[in-house]
């Protein structure tokens, strides 16, 4: 400034003097600019200090949030009483329970939100539900159902004859989940407020234990509700809020009509913990009382003062299906041949061994079922020779391809695949997504080997439909089903169900690697948790905890 | 303005691209929901009822005009399992992956930035090498490694000190704050560590550079301190590349919480793409990942221009970055 002032007023006579001055208030500005910086910048200290302060304040923070963390835990374990909270794996991915597959759902709602006609007990067997009594014709086609009086849902809607008579219709109208296996059943009809009566095609043995299940639901004729995310049932609970991502609240129901089946406690939890050491680390932290499966090895670490831990029998069948419409496996001395040729032995230990051998498809809880596992029991050699007879040998194996859903994990497959080489079969592992096998083996049937849980109880059906994935077709077999429905006496129908899954057996449609059998653990404090068949009745209205 | 309008148009163009791509993709995954609804008791013709009811066989082309039609409308449909609003779903679970996003980027900040200007800044040969040796163990730590070592040592029941919960996320999910916090911290780490070492070497790297430039040695010529220089010149001058960095290690993320979420059973927005697609509820998972790319495509948008508002060089127009400012 001061330099071009003296430029524009005075030539060369003030030149030396105003250039000075200029210089030396140019320097003298340079300089304080330059020693600013280096003033401002020259202090690291306050840096070091910045971060020293960013690091304190971080450490209190997480400091802090652990505190309140460990505050709640606290305090939530003080106010436990009133909630138990239970972990399950598998989740319902909705509430929908008249349209959505899966056993979640039913374990979950049946009995505890929705309530069917009849009820099922821990023992598998029928029990009185919304009927407290029925009569059944001479022929087996007509049930006359006696209802209990002012039974209400949740939304405070009377239960009559008219709801349960409109249920059973709509699901045959609109072939709701599980209208298949009631197939016999022609329509319901109120006779009056508290008597609905089941008129039958053809007798079925079979159908009051069909309508413990979905079959049999109740449902509000009168409300209209978003099925997939609410419900409105008679049962003892209500859902309070529900995420297949973590869990489900249950709610005791203040409308309940029933006396014998009053909530112990008021608010179940249900997490859903798919991983299982996950699930484990909850239980030993509290935030879960009980596990309802709990890996059965996992288990072992539990400590046996704090946490009962049982094993018990469940429907879970791991069929490994043999595709009797594939020309390589028509050949009866080849699925003869892998039965003999799996050690069930191993498998069942490699688990944990807590699982049963199953020689045959029906489980120890259904009727009709006889220990098969004599029918083939594990011979190498015997196998090496029927596979011999059909043509093949180690130098010419038969290559087969096993196609199942990654949910079951890679043991299984690799385990078969060794044990079945050394009888000559060259397995092929095809490892696919569960919705993958629903479309490639369950719909189209295209398939050579399959393994799958079918967790289902009273599901020998399967054997007698040709069309059904094992394309398994014996007339011999659905004769004997046939009389097993239509036969009036319970030991009768027992015999016939033998048979026929005998003669199932000895045809070698499938191998029955193992019933799964259910461990649960849950804390001492807990009382009222069925230790049998709670992966498919699990009545929660008697659960509590000892606080 | 020209540059923002033409970064506008070609994010609509690669939108609806995007939208054809998924759409198209997920068509070919054998399966389909209303198999996967029906389950294993089903007969064929309750399979063929259900594809009705849920208009699956309907041709390809209507589909995917029906559900175009409800994104221009801003309705992302509803899932035909859990039969909620896909924006809801989406919500609920992007309440966990992205606080664990936030959480995870800021440790990797607070581990990358300061560690990558001391490895710049020091002279002494040994620290360099430390420094050196860190970028690349910490980079090779894969945060599934690194997450099962940090629920050993640290979570709560199993671990060596019970300080974090390592599984799951609260039931009741923000109310309690705290709670929901810690249960974030072990997950966040391990993504962290891994995040870190990148943007080390980042800064590492864009710093190295700087120093080389004349502006630092220009900086150091008026006096600064070769420290000042470097922090104060060298650092600004890579800003416009670290924030392309840190944009792009947000994005990868969003994907790499998702093995986390695994890990520590988060119910973030991996595991709802894992199960919907398990599901093949189609409908929810085409808009779950439009969505997500739609955010990615947005975050490149945001970078972009932080670059160009950052480096004024990049413009011929400086008219225009006054007014992206």
């Amino acid at each position: 400034m001061t330099a071009s002032h003296g430029a524009y007023g005075n030539a060369d006579a003030t030149t030396t003097a105003t250039s000075n001055a200029a210089s030396s208030n140019g320097a003298a500005s340079t300089d304080e600019s330059l020693n600013a910086r280096v003033r401002t910048s020259k202090s690291p200290r306050p840096n070091k200090w910045g971060i020293i302060i960013a690091a304190v304040v971080a450490i209190a923070i997480i400091v802090g949030a652990v505190a309140i963390f460990n505050g709640r835990n606290a305090q939530q374990s003080a106010n436990k009483a009133d909630t138990v909270t239970i972990g399950l794996k598998l989740a319902p991915p909705s509430l929908d329970i008249r349209r959505q597959s899966g056993s979640a759902i039913e374990q979950v709602l049946i009995g505890n939100v929705y309530e069917g006609l009849v009820s099922r007990d821990s023992d598998n067997a029928v029990q009185p539900g919304l009927a407290k009594s029925w009569d059944i014709s001479t022929d087996g086609t007509t049930y006359t159902f006696h209802l209990n009086r002012n039974m209400t849902f949740s939304n405070g809607d009377a239960l009559d004859a008219d709801d349960v008579a409109w249920s059973i219709n709509q699901l045959k109208e609109k072939q709701y989940y599980n209208a298949n296996q009631v197939e016999s059943l022609s329509k319901a009809e109120a006779l009056d407020a508290n008597t609905v009566r089941i008129t039958l095609s053809s007798p079925d043995s079979n159908l009051l234990w069909y309508l413990t299940g979905r079959p049999g639901l109740v449902f509000d004729k009168d409300a209209t509700y978003n099925a997939k995310t609410q419900a409105v049932g008679s049962g003892p609970y209500t859902v309070e809020s529900f995420d297949s991502a973590s869990k489900m609240v249950l709610k005791a129901n203040p409308k309940y009509w029933g006396t014998a089946h009053k909530p112990a406690t008021q608010h179940v939890v249900i997490d859903f913990i798919t991983d299982d050491n996950a699930a484990v680390n909850a239980l030993k932290s509290g935030d879960v009382d009980v596990l309802s499966p709990v890996n059965a090895t996992l288990a072992k670490s539990l400590d046996a003062n704090t946490y009962h831990v049982s094993a018990s029998d469940g429907s879970d069948k791991f069929v490994l299906a043999f595709n009797c419409a594939n020309k390589k496996l028509a050949d009866k001395r080849v699925r003869q041949a892998i039965r003999y040729g799996i050690n069930h032995k191993e498998i069942i230990a490699s688990r944990g061994g807590v699982d049963a051998a199953l020689g045959g498809p029906i489980p120890s809880v259904d009727p009709g079922y006889e220990d098969l596992t004599g029918l083939y029991p594990y011979d190498v050699a015997k196998a090496k020779q029927l596979m011999r007879e059909a043509g093949y040998s180690i130098s010419k194996p038969l290559k087969l391809t096993l196609t199942y859903a990654n949910t079951y994990g890679t043991e299984l497959g690799d385990q078969l695949k060794s044990q079945l080489a050394a009888i000559s079969i060259d397995l092929n592992i095809n490892y696919v997504e569960f919705s993958t096998w629903l479309q490639d083996v369950h719909a189209n049937g295209d398939y050579e080997l399959s393994l799958v849980d079918h967790a289902e109880s009273h599901d020998f059906y399967k054997w007698t439909m040709p069309e059904y994935y094992y394309h398994y077709d014996n007339k011999d077999v659905q004769a004997l089903y046939a009389k097993a429905l239509a036969a009036n006496d319970e030991k009768e129908s027992d015999e016939y169900l033998k048979q026929a899954a005998k003669t199932v057996s000895e045809d070698a449609p499938a191998d029955w690697l193992f019933g799964y059998r259910v461990t649960v653990a849950y804390n001492k404090g807990v009382k009222g948790f069925p230790d049998k068949l709670s992966q498919t009745v699990l009545p929660l209205w008697q659960i509590s905890k000892a606080e | 303005m020209r540059f923002v309008a033409k970064r506008l148009l070609l994010f609509i163009a690669a939108l609806v691209g995007l939208s054809i791509l998924v759409f198209l993709a997920l068509r070919v995954l054998p399966g389909d929901v209303a198999a996967v609804m029906a389950g294993t008791n089903a007969t064929a013709a309750r399979i063929a009822a259900l594809r009705t009811q849920m208009g699956l066989d309907r041709p390809l082309p209507v589909q995917y005009v029906d559900w175009l039609g409800g994104l221009l409308h801003g309705d992302l449909g509803i899932s035909a399992i859990s039969g909620r609003s896909v924006v809801s779903q989406v919500g609920a679970r992007a309440a966990v992956t992205f606080p664990l996003i936030v959480l995870s980027l800021a440790i990797a900040l607070l581990i990358g930035l300061p560690l990558g200007c001391a490895a710049v800044i020091t002279r002494n040969r040994r620290w360099r090498g430390l420094f050196h040796v860190l970028a690349i163990v910490g980079g090779a730590i894969t945060a599934l490694w690194s997450g099962l070592l940090l629920i050993l040592l640290f979570s709560h029941g199993s671990g060596l000190l019970g300080l974090f919960p390592s599984q799951g996320f609260p039931n009741d999910g923000w109310k309690d704050c705290g709670r929901a916090m810690a249960s974030l911290v072990l997950p966040a780490l391990a993504t962290g560590i891994t995040a870190g070492a990148g943007i080390m070497r980042y800064t590492r790297a864009a710093l190295g550079d700087a120093a080389q430039s004349q502006a630092v040695s220009m900086a150091m010529a008026c006096g600064m301190t070769r420290r000042q220089a470097l922090l104060r010149v060298g650092l600004r001058l890579s800003m416009p590349q670290l924030v392309s960095v840190i944009g792009l290690t947000f994005a990868q993320m969003i994907t790499g919480v998702m093995v986390v979420e695994n890990l520590f059973a988060l119910p973030g927005l991996g595991s709802m793409l894992i199960t919907d697609v398990g599901n093949r509820d189609l409908i929810a998972v085409q808009s779950e990942l439009f969505l997500l790319a739609a955010f990615f495509l947005l975050l490149g948008l945001a970078v972009d221009m932080a670059h160009h508002a950052l480096d004024p060089r990049l413009n011929t127009a400086s008219d225009d970055v006054q007014e992206v400012l």
